[in-house]
């Protein structure tokens, strides 16, 4: 009955000091609210970050130390210590060891080599995954790692096998990274073998590679590198493989199967200086199971992108042609008489002459054909000539092509090529 | 005792005191901090008053805006076709990088324009201008690596300002390939947008600049759309309405015709000039080109600063088209209008003859003929198909200015032809009244004789010479150019021509042709082609000596001669001499009845079959096969 008295007496007597000190605090509180730091994150989020950062680090180390001393010490002794440090090791290792043998396989070119001599491997800083977000729709873990140990918000998270996600808000000791897996968040990839470039964008575990056009050349199963272009993961990261590849309405739809397991990883580099590194010939696991060295990188660059071209270039390049078959130069003073009738075997055909340019080098993957195009309909329209002609069937050039004429039209006999100058 | 005492009051005195002092300092950190607090529900309720009763409408609208987006879905021009329907102006698939005003921080800007490798002054700007519209695109035709990074950053911890939409770009044919006849589009302008004719117009918006696409602008854009999310306080989206779909602009279809334009455009290649072919008895025009040419695929997006001087910079403005702009003195292939001028006025008949001994003087000057020999005594047929200047010296010298004019301009010259194309330049046919009135100064009899061979103050472009050439050679009825198929023909003016003096005309441009004259390049086998050489001098003689300048090159012609379907002009700038143009207008005109012959043979070949198929008795014959296409 007296304690209850004293705590009256203590309230009533510091009633206002009280009330103030809750007011206060609730200010300091909506301040800490509203006010934000430098890297746009709720001063109140970082006070309660910081705060519970070192409480789940203790709790987690006294979970750690008692049940696994007890695990280690009585079972296994030290084995799981020593496991986790071999497994770091290892995952450091497997990096160490990729950047190495693609820098191997680049080197035997001149140009691998001079980047090879000029790059440098990037800096990367080990982090444990201590907890998730407490949005439900949201791809969000926390890692231990925070601005004390280098971290910067936009930094790239990425393990030996694949990427993780990026950072998204940092705190002193902790930060948050949003996976790759968030519907909100997508990574510039690259083909391996064409060097295509795309968008890859997560919902969930349905990853797809937008924005690559129906003529490119993707294979199902072929490897995608981080191209570099997001300017958060350097170039040359494993991301995944093309599970399944078709044409779409505009761009190719391609889903991929993520070579790294973003939501389930424990441990994970932070990539705090990235070096981009050259796409690598083959894919990770066919490098590994390989004794030989990888043969020479072809230097010649991916097929390019068709030109675009519309009908008119078409019948462009079919005069075009027409013109070398009859070794006819337009509009030359003195040019022999064009036939534009001539039998389509020699000429380019319409069909033929959609397609486009052959590629200087050769292509890593066969030149594309586009479709021709549909029928117009329209009264008039060209029909698309013959793709064959037997050679055999060639008009002789004393054949009159010229004009049908109605009947009765005066019919002259042609001058010659060359008349007289009056 | 006393001192004891003495102390014990001393001591209660300074307790009592201490007591005063301790109060008074409690109660004035009290009331420090009931003033702290008062202060800060002051500074408090001030926000709620700023919120709640200053503005609430624009707080409350700024909340729905972010509760509900919206970005626009860009409709697609419509496409511009040939008169067979072949794509000329395509559209591709593109992507665009909208900025949304809600969720817009200043300080993203420049890691937002760095990024994309745009000008931050310039990014700045366009966002400044923005105004009351909730979005705004600040980049076309993003490119995968704009598209890696824009969707790798656009997050709500990031840049959550960005939006990605699909748009449209203008995929026009390579090398400027019919360039200026169908123009180019692009961003609309500040000095645009004050015009009256865009007044429903935005800034960003994408407007025909030049050619066809600007002169149908209206008819080829379309009604954009619009796509509305709910999203959550993080920018996810939760539901999406129903999208107001948009609405495709309408597809054009053009009289020209890809084959010709295709040969015309060959013909030019790596030539000055222009070369327009047009059916004379509608006035559609068939083919037109204009070297040099520029890449409207350039100016889709937004044109390199290098490009755009580069294309400034070129002394023979490419941008320029000559086959309406260039106005030049038309030379000798104005020689049938004076013949016909004389011919209908009188002052010669087809029996007239001139005695050419290589020059004439006249007025006290003395003018050469192109043949220093002279042509002898010469009518009017082998004037025109000799060219010879002499005679036209005594024709115009007959006339008088003002008589040539009179007919001159019933052909079209000194006037527009009206085409549908923008910047049409208007050509000269002087006369009395037009120096006065240009220069204030009197006609002199002697300048009469140079205009009667095309050279002094007469000047003509490529088209309105076609034009011209078209209603004479149908007789003298002048049809007005124009390049959209379904426009019905519109006859501007009819001479009301004696058919004879026509005739006498047409006889004498058929021997320029035909009969060993100065067009003979031109010729077809089985086909009457009518044609005029011309040979024009930019300056003076000695000018064009001391400043290494050429003749222009002009040939004209139309065929077939009884019933002509294809008149063709082609403008050789530097050409030297008239019968140098004559081999381009022979490759359209080859290629057109090249292709005539080549559908007639098509069609009798189907009209065949269809009879072999069928019962002749039991169907009618297909339309296709009745009425004919293309060329007709």
């Amino acid at each position: 009955m007296q304690e209850p008295r004293v705590v009256e007496a203590i309230l009533s007597r510091y009633r206002n000091l009280i009330i103030l000190a809750i007011v206060i605090v609730a200010q300091l509180l909506l301040l800490a609210w509203q006010v934000r730091t430098t890297q746009d994150v709720r001063l109140i989020r970082v006070w309660a970050v910081t705060t519970v950062t070192p409480l789940a680090g203790v709790t987690e180390a006294v979970r750690r130390n008692t049940i696994g001393f007890l695990e280690d010490y009585f079972i296994l002794l030290d084995v799981r210590e020593q496991n986790r440090k071999l497994r770091e090791d290892n995952n450091r290792l497997k990096m160490e060891n990729i950047y190495y043998r693609n820098q191997l396989t680049t080197a035997e070119n001149a140009r691998a080599l001079s980047a090879f001599q000029l790059q440098t491997a990037s800096k990367t800083v080990a982090a444990r995954i201590i907890g998730n977000g407490t949005a439900s729709s949201a791809q969000v873990v926390f890692i231990d790692r925070g601005s004390t140990s280098g971290v910067v918000k936009g930094m790239a998270v990425v393990t030996p096998d694949g990427i993780v996600g990026k950072v998204i808000a940092v705190y002193p000791l902790a930060s948050q990274v949003l996976l790759v897996t968030d519907p909100t968040f997508s990574v510039g990839v690259e083909s391996q073998k064409a060097h295509i470039h795309g968008t890859l964008s997560c919902n969930g575990s349905n990853c797809v590679v937008d924005y690559i056009q129906n003529e490119e050349k993707i294979d199902p199963g072929e490897w995608f590198y981080t191209s570099g272009e997001d300017r958060i993961f350097p170039r040359g990261f494993p991301v995944g493989t093309a599970a399944s590849v078709k044409s779409g309405q505009f761009m190719k739809d391609i889903h991929l199967n993520l070579s790294g397991a973003p939501g389930a990883a424990d441990e994970v580099l932070v990539v705090l200086h990235g070096v981009h590194q050259l796409i690598p010939d083959t894919p990770p696991e066919q490098r590994v199971a390989q004794s030989l060295p990888a043969p020479p990188p072809d230097a010649a660059p991916g097929p390019a992108t068709p030109k675009m071209a519309t009908q008119a270039d078409k019948i462009k390049q079919k005069y075009i042609d027409i013109g070398k078959e009859e070794n006819h130069v337009y509009g030359a003073i003195g040019g022999n008489m064009p036939n534009f009738n001539k039998p389509a075997a020699a000429a380019q055909s319409p069909a033929q002459a959609e397609m486009p340019p052959k590629p200087a080098a050769k292509p890593a993957s066969p030149p594309v054909v586009r479709p021709s195009p549909p029928p117009t309909g329209i009264l008039g329209a060209r029909t698309p000539e013959p793709t064959k002609q037997p050679a055999a069937e060639k008009k002789p050039s004393h054949v009159d092509n010229g004009p049908v004429l109605p009947l009765g039209a005066p019919r002259k006999k042609a001058p010659p090529a060359t008349p007289p100058q009056p | 005792m006393a001192l004891v005492e003495s102390q014990r009051e001393r001591e209660e005195v300074s307790s009592e005191q201490l007591l005063q002092d301790s109060t008074k300092a409690a109660t004035a950190k009290i009331a420090v901090f009931q003033y702290i607090v008062v202060a800060v529900f002051i500074f408090l309720l001030s926000g709620f008053w700023t919120l709640q009763v200053q503005n609430p409408d624009y707080y409350s609208e700024a909340a729905e805006r972010n509760r509900i987006k919206s970005t626009p879905i860009l409709a697609p021009r419509g496409k511009i076709l040939d008169r067979d329907g072949r794509v000329i102006v395509d559209n591709k698939a593109s992507y665009s990088l909208l900025l949304n005003r809600d969720q817009l921080k200043w300080e993203h800007l420049p890691a937002i324009a760095d990024a994309l490798h745009l000008d931050y002054n310039e990014l700045a700007g366009k966002v400044r201008r923005m105004g009351s519209r909730p979005q705004i695109v600040i980049k076309d035709e993003l490119t995968p690596d704009d598209m890696s990074w824009v969707q790798s950053h656009r997050d709500t911890a990031t840049y959550p300002e960005m939006d990605i939409i699909n748009s449209w770009r203008r995929l026009y044919p390579q090398d400027g390939y019919a360039a200026h006849v169908i123009g180019y589009v692009g961003e609309i302008s500040d000095a645009e947008l004050d015009l009256p004719q865009f007044i429903e117009y935005h800034p960003g918006d994408v407007i025909g600049k030049d050619g066809i696409e600007r002169e149908y602008d209206s008819t080829l854009r379309g009604v954009d759309g619009e796509r509305r999310v709910l999203v959550d306080s993080m920018g996810r989206e939760r539901q999406v309405d129903k999208p107001k779909d948009a609405v495709a602009g309408k597809d054009l279809q053009l009289t020209l015709d890809l084959d010709l334009q295709s040969v015309a455009e060959l013909a030019m290649e790596g030539k000055r000039g222009a070369v327009v072919a047009l059916d004379p008895r509608n006035g559609q025009v068939l083919a037109m080109v204009s070297r040099p040419t520029f890449d409207p695929n350039k100016f889709t997006g937004r044109i390199s600063t290098k490009d755009w001087k580069e294309i400034v910079d070129d002394p023979y403005k490419p941008l320029m088209n000559r086959a309406t702009q260039a106005e030049f003195a038309p030379g000798s292939t104005f020689k049938p209008f004076v013949a016909l001028a004389g011919l209908e006025s009188g002052v010669i008949d087809d029996q007239t003859e001139f005695h050419c001994p290589g020059g004439a003087s006249f007025y006290g000057h003395y003018f050469a003929c192109w043949r220093k020999g002279g042509h002898g005594n010469i009518s009017l047929h082998r004037a025109i198909t000799q060219s010879c200047d002499v005679y036209f010296y005594n024709v115009g010298n007959r006339l008088g200015i003002d008589r040539l004019a009179h007919y001159t301009q019933l052909a079209g010259f000194g006037g527009k032809t009206g085409i549908d194309l923008p910047n049409e330049r208007e050509s000269t046919m002087p006369s009395t009244r037009w120096k006065l009135r240009t220069f204030r100064q009197k006609w002199y009899a002697g300048e009469t004789i140079s205009v009667a061979i095309g050279q002094g103050a007469v000047t003509v472009s490529p088209l309105e010479l076609a034009a011209a050439l078209g209603g004479l050679s149908i007789g003298g009825r002048w049809y007005r150019p124009h390049l959209l198929r379904d426009a019905k023909p519109v006859l501007t003016r009819d001479g009301h021509l004696n058919p004879q003096d026509v005739a006498e005309v047409v006889d004498g441009m058929y021997g320029v042709v035909n009969e060993g004259g100065t067009g003979h390049a031109a010729a077809l086998p089985n086909i009457e082609v009518c044609g005029k050489t011309g040979t024009a001098q930019l300056v003076s003689t000695e000018k064009m000596k001391s400043m290494h300048l050429k003749n222009n090159a002009w040939f004209e012609a139309f065929a077939p001669k009884g019933a002509p379907e294809i008149a063709v002009v082609a403008l050789f700038e530097s050409g030297e001499e008239g019968a140098n143009a004559a081999w381009i207008v022979r490759d359209v005109m080859k290629a057109y009845f090249d292709k005539k012959a080549r559908l007639a043979k098509e069609r009798t070949q189907l009209t065949r079959e269809f009879h072999t198929l069928t019962l002749p008795w039991a169907m009618p014959m297909p339309a296709a096969l009745a009425l004919g296409s293309g060329l007709n």
